[in-house]
């Protein structure tokens, strides 16, 4: 019945792991969404081996331990299959080697089951085993190395084979002290003097391993030595002890231990330095938040963002592609093994196994809580592994070896159990190691469904700009529907083409590396496919793909013949160009010198910031320049020619709007206080809007820039203006004052005025059409940093020209 | 059209990580509903023994607890006073859904339908048991079930 049952559930893990391998295959056909893919097949190799592997291992346990537990080995063949293939799915070079690792921890596996199944050698040799424990970890402070090159120096080995001795230590430690506690303790009443030999062990251990700062392994040394201790003399003060051991050596490694304050920092607030310290557990978290219910599926994830993802950090990438539908079952799995662990401790037939039992069920389980909670940020990080999951070999081999204890201690038939004096220790493991699993399930729900839209939407998820790589980006077109930008490239490698640079500051850019800027920031909704599509649809591709629908286009009010010729105007000088139709506030022209070419933003990018000729800065929008005469056209409206008293010019620039943030689908320059007039400083676009209400019979037009969306399902959508235009003037009061500042034969009015700022003058060109005019009414300003009229004069005059031309 | 059929694939997948546990669970459950059987009391079928001794008189008692003894000693369920037959003679008990009939490694020994008992045996009805030189004769009740009552 054992065999019956171990086989069928090696069988369904088979199955898991099967369709786990074909997914992984079609995944890049699923990234691209095409079937002219290179499909992943390296890893059946892996499955293959972990076929054959299951098979021999239940072998083994069917012919020489009848009677073990049929729960515990598929549960960990299960854990080592699917840690193997999410190894392999990372990196398919540590994939293999944990293949190989399996077939080295099956075959120790064989050897202990087949020589060493009776338990009582553990019994008479534990200083031996010990001291060779501490031995090896020794040896490691002076033949230390790391197989990653850098980093703590916590391996021995050569030639591509590294063990970590703290790994069987831990184990040897477990094996010690419950062979120590399970011959002295029942003998003496005074228990306290009998503890000095496994205080002296488990010192020496913890001191070795704080030497090599390998903190997490010093901690769990903390918790096995008390859980142990606790199992065998049932005294709650051992507890108690432990707890403010624990705090005490926390808060000093707090204070003189730099990593532990690192840890404990990034643990209580990450979010104050997700780039730097807490970078890791960050994005920890936002590989679970991506997660969501049932995952992205393997290989549709990109769990390979977190830092050593196939080792610390791989319950993270297990969330992601399996989603809490996946952890919740691991959970279960972990709590499998724990549960059988405890009931084969209760039925044992001796005080040796019933504590070893406890004992290695206590070690597995506070290992894998400890790494899972860290990864979550239940706990503080530890870098622990996760018990035959994480990449690792010597962990991958300790586990088994742990695994093996348990199944021959279980291996017994309708034997009574020495009786337990005290069963309260053993409860409150089981119920330890069970809240922490509920705790961690309600954290990961936390993450992965609660906080989950919320996490991904931050700019540090690289997720985003690695779907601009999958998926179609919507394009920018003029108002003539020319294209302005576009994503050019197949699936897997699209690349944004901007196909006219010189109007870089205003339509900005969308980088993997340096984000997004402009238009393609403010717009990013509607250009990802997340706005404007039906919500259906993007629910769906983001089950089936992880990414948002393609995007849509989004026809912007600019006309590229115009800018060109606005562009060519400015030439070298620093300053910007607004053109608009008065009426609708459309613009037609929004040039900004210098500028930058956001193609290149790939070598030029890491210096643009730095530049100190600001090509960044979009000058009509968000530079900001004092007024000086440039308001004096607006005076006679007033019916003043000279400048007003301070308390009516206040009055007039707020009709102007110089007090109030145009309201517009791109970053604009916050507008000044309320009581600055003399010092006011306005950004070219203000000033264009102003201009446009002389043209437009007194109202003040609300910008537009992004015209319409090209919606799948109704067309073009209009975007309408954020604001409604407002009446600031009189209709006659306007055209008056339009016309006191028209040359005769000109069919528009313009003024050039000058500011001297304390930093450097500037030249402002304003003009507009008549009120009579029969054709589209607009308005221009240039602004000019410097004092340069003529420029100024010159390229507002053959702007407007161009633009009234029929 | 990829994207739906690995789709179905994942769903698959929770499945046949479900399906282990859940076959895990439902085997564990199963154990424990049969522990938990065997662990319930079960009703007993009433043993009826008609005790005959030498001198020829015939008493007949019927017994509904799981276990009774048979012995010269007064905390013996059936008292044989005589001198043949040792203080703990020998054991009645039910188990396994049977009625066994036990020696208790008593000075003369316990017969079976004449037949020497060395080992637990099942007892049928119309069975002899001869204790020293007093016959009991077995009636196994299977008609009349009495619920097992609490032995004080």
């Amino acid at each position: 019945m054992n065999d019956q049952r171990e086989s069928r559930l090696i069988a369904l893990a088979a199955v898991f792991l099967f369709l786990y391998s074909a997914i992984l295959t079609l995944a890049p056909a699923v990234r691209e969404q095409s079937l002219n893919v290179a499909f992943r097949l390296s890893h059946w190799l892996g499955f293959a081996a972990w076929l054959l592997l299951a098979f021999l291992a239940y072998r083994v346990t069917s012919r020489l331990l009848p009677d073990r537990d049929p729960y515990l080995l598929p549960s960990a063949l299960f854990l080592s299959g699917w840690g193997m293939l999410t190894v392999w799915r990372l990196d398919s070079g540590f994939g293999l080697r944990q293949a190989l690792w399996l077939g080295v921890s099956v075959m120790a596996f064989a050897f202990i089951a087949f020589f060493l199944n009776d338990l009582n050698f553990l019994r008479r040799y534990k200083y031996i085993l010990l001291s060779a424990g501490l031995a090896l970890t020794t040896l490691t402070l002076f033949l230390g190395i790391n197989p990653a090159g850098a980093g703590p120096r916590l391996w021995l080995g050569c030639c591509g084979v590294y063990l970590q001795p703290s790994e069987p230590l831990k184990l040897l430690l477990v094996v010690y002290l419950t062979a120590y506690l399970a011959d002295r303790l029942p003998a003496s009443p005074n228990f306290f003097p009998l503890l000095w030999p496994t205080i002296f062990a488990t010192g020496i251990g913890i001191s070795l391993l704080l030497v090599q700062r390998d903190l997490g392994t010093a901690s769990i040394f903390i918790m096995l030595y008390t859980a142990i201790l606790y199992l065998a003399t049932g005294r709650g003060r051992v507890l108690l002890a432990a707890t403010i051991g624990l705090i005490v050596a926390g808060l000093t490694g707090y204070f003189f231990i730099d990593v532990v304050r690192t840890r404990l920092d990034v643990w209580i607030n990450p979010w104050s330095d997700p780039a730097g310290r807490a970078y890791q557990i960050v994005q920890s978290l936002l590989a679970v938040a991506n997660g969501g219910t049932i995952g992205r599926g393997p290989g549709l994830g990109s769990p390979s963002l977190v830092p050593v993802a196939h080792s610390d950090f791989i319950f993270s990438a297990m969330a992601e592609e399996t989603g809490l539908a996946g952890t919740f079952g691991l959970f279960a799995i972990f709590g499998l093994i724990f549960a059988r662990g405890l009931i084969a401790s209760l039925r044992a037939k001796d005080r040796f196994r019933r504590l070893l039992a406890a004992g290695l069920t206590a070690y597995l389980g506070l290992q894998a809580l400890l790494i899972i909670g860290g990864n979550l940020r239940l706990f503080p990080l530890t870098g622990e592994t996760l018990p035959f999951v994480a990449y690792g070999g010597s962990s991958l081999l300790t586990a088994f070896v742990a695994l093996t204890l348990l199944l021959i201690i279980s291996n017994q038939t309708d034997v009574e159990p020495v009786p337990l004096p005290s069963p309260r220790p053993y409860f409150f493991l089981a119920a330890a190691l069970g809240l922490g699993l509920v705790a961690a399930s309600l954290t990961n729900t936390w993450w992965s469904v609660i906080r989950s839209s919320d996490l991904l939407a931050r700019t540090d998820n690289a997720r985003r700009s690695i779907a601009d790589r999958y998926v179609k980006r919507g394009s920018l077109l003029d108002r003539n529907n020319q294209p302005i930008d576009a994503t050019e490239g197949s699936s897997g490698s699209y690349k944004r083409v901007y196909f006219y640079p010189e109007l870089a500051s205003v339509i900005g850019y969308t980088h993997p590396i340096f984000g997004q800027a402009g238009l393609e920031a403010s717009l990013d909704d509607y250009l990802r496919g997340l706005q404007g599509n039906p919500s259906s649809l993007i629910w769906w591709d983001h089950l089936l793909y992880g990414t948002p629908p393609p995007g849509l286009d989004v026809r912007l009010s600019l006309d590229l013949e115009l800018q060109r010729r606005a562009d060519q105007l400015l030439g070298d000088s620093t300053g910007a160009i607004v053109l608009l139709n008065a009426h609708t506030g459309e613009i037609l022209v929004m040039a900004s010198h210098p500028n930058y070419d956001p193609n290149k933003l790939d070598k030029i990018g890491a210096s643009l910031a730095k530049d100190s000729t600001a090509p960044l800065v979009n000058r009509a929008a968000q530079g900001t320049y004092p007024v000086g005469t440039a308001a004096v056209p607006f005076y006679s409206t007033l019916g003043e020619v000279n400048a007003p008293p301070a308390q009516q010019l206040q009055t007039l620039f707020e009709k102007l709007g110089f007090y109030t943030t145009p309201q517009l689908s791109l970053p604009v320059a916050g507008a000044a206080p309320k009581n600055e007039t003399a010092n006011l400083q306005v950004s070219p676009l203000q000033m264009a809007l102003a201009a446009a209400s002389l043209s437009n019979s007194g109202v003040r037009p609300a910008p537009r820039i992004a015209l319409a969306v090209d919606t799948p399902q109704q067309g073009w959508v209009i975007l309408p203006a954020q604001t409604p235009p407002v009446q600031i003037f009189p209709a006659d009061a306007a055209a008056k004052a339009a016309l006191q500042n028209t040359l005769q034969n000109k069919i528009y009015w313009e003024w050039t005025g000058s500011a001297n700022s304390p930093k450097m003058p500037v030249t402002w060109y304003l003009a507009g059409t008549l009120p009579n005019w029969q054709g589209t009414p607009l308005a221009v300003v240039v602004l000019i940093e410097g004092n340069y009229p003529s420029i100024a004069q010159y390229a507002g005059q053959e702007l407007i020209q161009a633009a009234t031309k029929p | 059209m990829i994207g739906a059929l690995v789709l179905a694939l994942r769903i698959l997948l929770v499945l046949a990580l479900y399906a282990f546990l859940g076959w895990a669970i439902w085997t564990i459950a199963r154990d424990l509903k049969r522990a938990g059987l065997q662990a319930k009391p079960r009703d007993i079928p009433v043993i009826r023994l008609e005790v005959r001794t030498r001198s020829g008189q015939a008493v007949s008692r019927a017994f509904t607890q799981p276990e009774v003894t048979l012995g010269r000693d007064p905390v013996c369920d059936i008292l044989l006073d005589e001198e043949t037959v040792s203080a703990r003679h020998a054991k009645l008990s039910y188990h396994h859904n049977q009625w066994w009939l036990e020696d208790l490694s008593s000075t003369n020994g316990t017969n079976l339908n004449d037949a020497r008992l060395n080992t637990a045996t099942v007892l049928t009805s119309g069975d002899e048991i001869r204790c020293g030189n007093t016959h009991l004769i077995v009636s196994l009740g299977s008609d009349i079930i009495v619920p097992i009552t609490r032995k004080l």
